[in-house]
């Protein structure tokens, strides 16, 4: 750090206001698809999970190895197959939201009550009918868990991938980084906290209004 | 009111085996039109399993199960669902649906106009004591045991089935409550006239419930009879152990004051003595005499005088059916 600098710059701040506002766009942007995507995998394998109880394991295995993987080591492990590309991100961001979306799903599923599916059973609900009018909804709250856990772990990650050039509020983390600047390392890390804070109370929201029953009284 | 008649019922030889264990062995008997049988017996009797063939969640080994003539066997195992009401102990109900939404389910399946699905939501939640307005939109959970059992048989009757099927609809609920749903259910079932396949290890709600009685151990069925007949003559000692040591008082319940022969003696000399509706059942008219120690006491049907009854004929039809 610079002798006599102060560690907030709010002059700075002021006058960058248009690039901290289009890095948390970024930041944003990264995220969302990271954690769509994830949804849709981790929805197709839960379900392949479901139908085949064995494959289940080797499932939650491969996703489990993925996500310990070190980030910083998986960025680098992609760059010479898909470069300093947003793909690179995404490969590494998807890959770490799959295995507790798919615990979640899997879960959430297999927690519907035995008595609720046997008169859904009995009364003529289809297989299908079953897991989209019973099951799915039933496990909601739970998968709502999953993608909660899951996004703001990807937001956190992604100020990672500014180091393979896709900005981010990781963008301002390097910079404070390699200038010794205080402010900007300050904008990048607080900046990524609080938008995690406000995807996660967006996400309880979202939920609340989809599951009205569990909050009736 | 839609007045259609239930269907007959009836169990071919029905036969489930898993693996060398025999669940339910070469059982047969038939459920008259708009009649209620119970299947009772202790657990691992095999009345559920046979309950749950009826309408395939699980499928026989061999044998027929006819409704109608039809053998289910023939059918669409989802089809047939849809056409037999079912209703469990534990409810079952989707936690996720409102009441009137829960109800709606197979009419649902089944593709009614909406209007028609309103409608009969509504008539239901009626006849169950539940008033739509204050009522449609509650979730389960916001509901009492009892109501939650209301709202079972109510979506089971949802689309007029011939036949319902209940496994032990009223075990979970307190007996105060338990004998409201019974008497509740008994109205409804006569007014509906559908035919209904109830399973219970509780003897006395056998013996309140049931037109018909099958009393079942270790797979086989051991007597299938009316209420009285079963207590008045149980096929072997496990029924008259199981229907109880009591089954001659408790076949004073199923009896009428005015149903017996009545001596006729001069309504002068019985004043005094407590005076008997010919409704009542012989049970209560018993109570009612020893309490006021009265030997004899008036019959009146109205204001009608039929006659006498007297301690000791309560005595001899008690002992009448004796085991030898």
């Amino acid at each position: 750090m610079t002798p006599g600098e102060p560690l907030v710059r709010w002059d700075w701040i002021a006058s960058h206001a248009g690039e901290i506002g289009q890095r948390v766009g970024e930041h944003l942007e990264l995220t969302v698809i990271a954690v769509a995507v994830g949804v849709v995998i981790a929805f197709v394998l839960s379900l392949l999970a479901l139908r085949i109880p064995a494959l289940y394991g080797p499932i939650t295995w491969t996703t489990g190895i993925l996500y310990t993987i070190p980030s910083l080591a998986l960025f680098a492990l992609l760059i010479p197959y898909t470069g300093l590309s947003l793909l690179s991100a995404e490969i590494g961001l998807v890959s770490y939201t799959l295995l507790i979306l798919i615990r979640n799903i899997v879960a959430g599923v297999r927690g519907v009550p035995v008595e609720v599916r046997d008169a859904a059973r009995g009364m003529g609900y289809t297989d299908r009918q079953i897991l989209w009018r019973v099951e799915l909804p039933l496990a909601l709250a739970v998968i709502f868990a999953g993608i909660r856990v899951a996004t703001i772990t990807t937001i956190g990650l992604v100020t990672v991938t500014a180091l393979i050039g896709q900005g981010g509020m990781g963008y301002f983390i390097l910079l404070g980084i390699q200038l010794f600047f205080s402010t900007a390392l300050i904008v990048g890390a607080l900046g990524s906290v609080v938008l995690a804070v406000l995807a996660d109370a967006a996400l309880v929201l979202v939920q609340r209004a989809l599951t009205p029953w569990t909050h009736a009284r | 009111m839609a007045e259609r008649a239930g269907a007959t019922v009836e169990l071919r030889e029905v036969t489930k085996r898993y693996g060398d264990t025999v669940a339910v062995d070469r059982l047969s008997f038939t459920v008259p039109a708009g009649r209620i049988c119970v299947l009772v017996g202790p657990s691992g009797c095999g009345k559920t399993t046979s309950l749950r063939m009826v309408n395939r969640l699980i499928e026989p080994t061999s044998g027929e199960i006819l409704i109608d003539g039809q053998n289910v066997l023939a059918d669409d195992p989802t089809q047939l669902r849809r056409r037999i009401g079912y209703v469990i102990q534990q409810t079952g109900l989707f936690p996720h649906q409102t009441v009137a939404e829960n109800i709606a389910t197979v009419p649902r399946l089944l593709g009614w106009p909406k209007e028609r699905i309103q409608a009969r939501v509504d008539e239901l939640m009626r006849l169950i004591g539940l008033d739509p307005e204050r009522m449609r939109r509650r979730y389960p959970a916001q509901l009492s045991g009892g109501e939650r059992q209301r709202v079972g048989v109510a979506r089971a009757m949802a689309a007029e089935p011939p036949l319902m099927l209940m496994d032990e609809p009223f075990a979970a609920v307190d007996p105060i409550v338990r004998e409201r749903l019974q008497n509740e259910f008994l109205r409804l079932q006569r007014a509906q006239g559908i035919t209904v396949i109830f399973v219970t290890h509780d003897i006395d709600e056998a013996i309140k419930l049931g037109d018909r009685v099958a009393v079942m151990r270790l797979g086989h069925l051991v007597q299938y009879a009316p209420p009285a007949e079963l207590l008045a003559h149980p096929a072997d000692d496990f029924v008259a152990q199981f229907v109880g040591s009591d089954r001659g008082l408790k076949r004073l319940s199923l009896l009428t004051v005015g149903g017996v022969e009545l001596a006729p003696v001069d309504r002068a000399k019985l004043d005094g003595a407590p005076v008997l509706p010919s409704s009542m059942s012989l049970r209560d008219a018993l109570a009612v005499m020893l309490s006021s120690e009265a030997q004899e006491a008036p019959v009146m049907d109205g204001d009608r005088y039929l006659g006498a009854l007297s301690l000791q004929q309560i005595g001899r039809i008690l002992r009448v059916d004796e085991p030898a």
